[in-house]
């Protein structure tokens, strides 16, 4: 499909808070995408497009926050757009932006996602803008409950995670959460919400924002910073509900890894890719998209978790960052993701960098775990190559 | 087991099914025919209160306003603007807060008559939704004129804003502009 390369050359996040309330939304917004400019060092008129990414617009009250945002995005008599596919929608966004560079559309574009959830309520707008949702962990709980019992997992798993990433999180100074006391005592006496989610294995409800700028290979070589490089992209989704829909490995989920590896030349997941930063809302989904993107076998993924191997000093590190878990600005989590992979393969991920990351995949989910968006960024563009 | 739905008072007068908990057939339960028929709805209104929060630009601005005040901002071109904007329109950089106070006089740049207005209106009689641009602006506010009759309303007549006694920071803190000569 791409008929060039195409890498990302400026990335910049908010601090994620429970409130931004010194800026408007447009501001908040504007200040990832200047820190990704600044990244890049580029200007705003340097920039060709925009793609815009967040969730549903009663999360905030503001409809079509994309016209509004054009001046605050230096959009003006450019080509800009707004991309949406509910919790997933900022690893769709990027994926869009990279494709605009890899066809060769555009040669620099910047692409943008952010939520402002202290501005509205998200589980009210989830419901359709009713009260008496029962809320995402509501849908997602009998699903992490039938991956523990199929799988046989012990049920600190869920809590392990919920530390490990608490952990990472105090070594990002862009997350929400800093929990430096987190224990798995902590965790497992923490109210149970949805069982068998607890609280503190529960995401929490942030204002943030995150942008990058891709460009392509002329560009990347002009940039002032090492350009992580797009290895791969992938796409997937399926209906929410139909018989015989498996909830927790969604065949969409499945085929969307396996487009990327592929894309990617990744034929041992576990093996090439150095780093991943996968859409972890509530604990239990570590586990359980490791075994739903076949990086580890059935029944595998929470042995992952429980010998260590996801660790931050691990063989295969799950969310350095802290992951959604630790900062959740819902219409960014997802570039969050693939940001904070690029970053990784950049060497710029600061106190929670892993050593030697060269492969990183990112992976975003949305609505009923039924939209997948996933990429693979690299160090150089043959990154995987030099791994075999 | 079924649930049976308890009798009603005709003066609830409220319809709508009620199912039954679990397993069972559901029974129906026909609404009293002493319940008129305009009587069987009800409506049910949720409101949920959203939070703006306004950044440097906007909250001066407002509480311009509250003071009685209305201010535009210079862009990178000299131009000033008002309403203020948080971006320069043309090179999207970000505008310095340097805020310039403008009006209360004005030109109606363009203008259109509202012959019914409605409870969610500004004024509660005919007005004009107006374009006006502010002694001081290069751009144009859209705010109420409040002139009497349509055939008042000019393209390039003066207005001037007539503020509200108790002003809470709100762009209604201007109740309407209404012709210079009137006031």
């Amino acid at each position: 499909m791409s008929s060039q390369a195409a890498a990302v050359i400026g990335i910049g996040q908010t601090k994620h808070k429970k409130k931004r309330d010194d800026v408007s939304l447009p501001g908040l917004v504007r200040e990832a995408a200047q820190r990704a400019l600044d990244d890049a060092e580029l200007n705003w008129t340097d920039i060709d497009a925009v793609v815009l990414g967040k969730a549903p617009d009663p999360f905030e009250g503001v409809m079509m926050p994309e016209l509004s945002m054009a001046d605050a995005l230096g959009a003006n008599g450019k080509p800009m757009m707004r991309v949406h596919t509910a919790g997933s929608v900022g690893g769709s966004t990027a994926l869009v932006a990279t494709h605009l560079v890899q066809t060769g559309v555009h040669d620099r574009v910047l692409t943008v996602a952010y939520e402002k959830q202290a501005e509205g309520n998200a589980q009210w707008g989830l419901a359709g803008g009713r009260s008496g949702g029962m809320g995402a962990g509501g849908i997602f709980a009998p699903w992490m409950r039938t991956y523990i019992n199929k799988s046989g997992a012990p049920e600190d798993i869920g809590w392990k995670v919920a530390v490990k990433d608490r952990q990472n999180a105090c070594k990002n100074p862009y997350a929400h959460l800093h929990l430096p006391d987190i224990s798995i005592e902590k965790v497992k006496e923490s109210p149970m919400l949805w069982d068998p989610i607890h609280f503190l294995e529960s995401c929490p409800s942030s204002d943030g924002a995150v942008a990058m700028v891709l460009t392509n290979e002329a560009g990347a070589k002009k940039a002032p910073r090492k350009p992580a490089w797009v290895l791969g992209t992938a796409m997937r989704s399926e209906l929410g509900t139909f018989p015989g829909r498996d909830t927790v490995r969604p065949q969409a989920g499945v085929e969307c890894a396996h487009m990327v590896f592929d894309a990617a030349g990744i034929t041992n997941p576990r093996e090439q890719i150095d780093i991943a930063e996968l859409y972890v809302p509530f604990s239990w989904y570590e586990p359980m998209w490791l075994e739903g993107h076949d990086i580890a076998g059935p029944g595998e993924g929470w042995r992952m978790v429980e010998d260590g191997s996801t660790q931050i000093t691990g063989d295969f590190p799950v969310n350095p960052s802290g992951g959604v878990l630790s900062s959740n600005p819902i219409g960014a989590s997802g570039m969050l993701r693939f940001a904070e992979a690029a970053l990784q393969v950049r060497g710029e991920a600061g106190e929670h960098q892993v050593a030697d990351a060269h492969v990183g995949l990112a992976q975003a989910y949305g609505g009923a775990a039924q939209y997948f968006a996933m990429w693979v960024v690299g160090s150089s563009l043959d990154a995987v190559g030099a791994r075999k | 087991m079924g649930l049976t739905r308890p009798p009603r008072s005709p003066e609830r007068g409220v319809g709508g099914g009620w199912a039954p908990t679990c397993g069972g057939k559901p029974e129906r339960v026909l609404l009293p025919s002493t319940v008129p028929a305009d009587k069987r709805l009800t409506t049910h209104t949720i409101e949920f209160p959203y939070t703006r929060t306004l950044g440097p630009v906007y909250s001066a601005f407002l509480t311009g306003m509250r003071d009685g005040q209305i201010l535009g901002i210079k862009s990178r071109d000299g131009r000033v603007l008002c309403p203020p904007t948080e971006w320069d329109p043309n090179t999207g950089e970000g505008l310095e807060t340097d805020f310039v106070e403008v009006g209360p006089g004005g030109v109606v740049t363009t203008w259109a008559w509202v012959t019914e207005p409605t409870s969610k209106h500004p004024v509660d009689h005919p007005f004009a939704f107006a374009l006006i641009k502010l002694d001081g602006a290069d751009t144009a506010l859209l705010h109420a004129v409040d002139a009497g009759s349509m055939d008042t309303m000019q393209t390039g007549m003066r207005v001037t804003a007539r503020w509200k006694a108790d002003r809470v920071g709100h762009i209604t803190d201007v109740e309407a502009f209404v012709p210079e000569a009137a006031k």
